[in-house]
């Protein structure tokens, strides 16, 4: 053992504190960095979300309306490939799904707005739950858009949907523009719709 | 006695090689068994680490029909492991594909075994050095 002159002992100590500051400024600084991160982003609840569909042609969706129309003399069929010049919102939604509850009211606002120009359509989509639940939902919550039933789930495959609420926007040319995982509002489709380059 | 028993060896592995050549194929998995394999190699695209075929999360119930409806149409895996990747992305798959950027999950090991090895010879190399000169 060789004992050290009190200069040489003193080198090491200090290099030991300067390499602890440094580390805690390297912590500190990706510490802020992930809250800035954290603060700026989407709320978990509604967020954009990537999709291999993004950019391509819209996946089929089509049936027959869960829905009877508001004076109850007919059920409307939906076509996407007929709905060409508008936006659609392709809407998977289940009645048991506290956030697709959330978002109704909003979607009711968002047709509602779109009614007169006419250059805005939302269908939903049935997401394991049943059709009678799913026509006392829409008559105690309001809406009186296209809802179709997918039971062997050939559309939720089809869209990739991996839970409910989960929100496509298709534009006028019938291509994939925007996946939204978790409930929307009418606010955040307008803005996105005005990004996409839709008017709103 | 070495020569013969070369040509005893030689004798059985023609022997085991023609049993196993001649014997008749095994039959082909009923549909059914190819569409609970697929759903082996099927990420839950909800749950952690689970296959749809261990998951009863509901997405994973509409991947299992999908296909099962595939391969009763005469799919290939091939074909249905494409479509699922075209609507849920590549990580759908829970064996990662042998190409793209995905096939690093294969790459990145064998380079990271050859460079241990690599660094172990370089190591042992130096200490029998130092071994001889002390």
């Amino acid at each position: 053992m060789v004992a050290l002159a009190p200069d040489e002992a003193e080198i090491p100590r200090r290099r030991r504190g300067r390499l602890a500051l440094w580390s805690s400024v390297a912590v500190g600084v990706v510490v802020v960095a992930l809250i800035a991160l954290l603060a700026t982003r989407d709320p978990s609840g509604t967020r954009l979300a990537n999709s291999p569909l993004l950019g391509k042609f819209a996946p089929d969706v089509s049936g027959q309306s869960i829905i009877v129309s508001p004076d109850g003399s007919s059920v409307p069929t939906f076509e996407l490939g007929d709905q060409e010049g508008r936006w659609v919102i392709v809407n998977f939604f289940a009645t048991w799904c506290v956030p697709c509850q959330e978002e109704q009211d909003d979607l009711v606002t968002l047709v509602a707005d779109h009614a007169e120009a006419d250059d805005l359509r939302v269908v939903s989509i049935v997401f394991s739950d049943t059709a009678a639940n799913v026509e006392r939902y829409f008559a105690e919550r309001g809406g009186d858009w296209p809802v179709i039933d997918d039971p062997d789930g050939q559309m939720i495959t089809d869209w990739g949907v991996t839970a409910v609420p989960e929100s496509y926007i298709v534009d006028p040319n019938g291509y994939v523009r925007a996946k939204i995982t978790g409930g929307v509002t009418s606010q955040r489709i307008e803005q996105l719709l005005v990004d996409l380059g839709g008017a709103s | 006695m070495y020569r013969r028993l070369g040509w005893i060896a030689l004798a059985a592995v023609v022997g085991i090689a023609l049993f196993v050549g001649t014997r008749p194929p095994e039959a082909p998995p009923t549909s059914t068994e190819r569409a609970d394999a697929l759903a082996e190699r099927i990420r839950c695209p909800t749950c952690r680490g689970q296959s749809v075929a261990d998951s009863d999360a509901p997405a994973s119930e509409f991947i299992r029909e999908e296909i099962a409806r595939q391969v009763e149409q005469g799919q290939s895996d091939q074909e249905i492991e494409d479509y699922l990747v075209s609507r849920y992305g590549d990580d759908v798959l829970l064996v990662p594909p042998r190409s793209g950027l995905a096939s690093l999950v294969w790459v990145l090991p064998v380079v990271a075994l050859v460079g241990a090895g690599a660094g172990l010879v370089v190591v042992f190399r130096r200490w029998g050095r130092a071994w001889v000169e002390t």
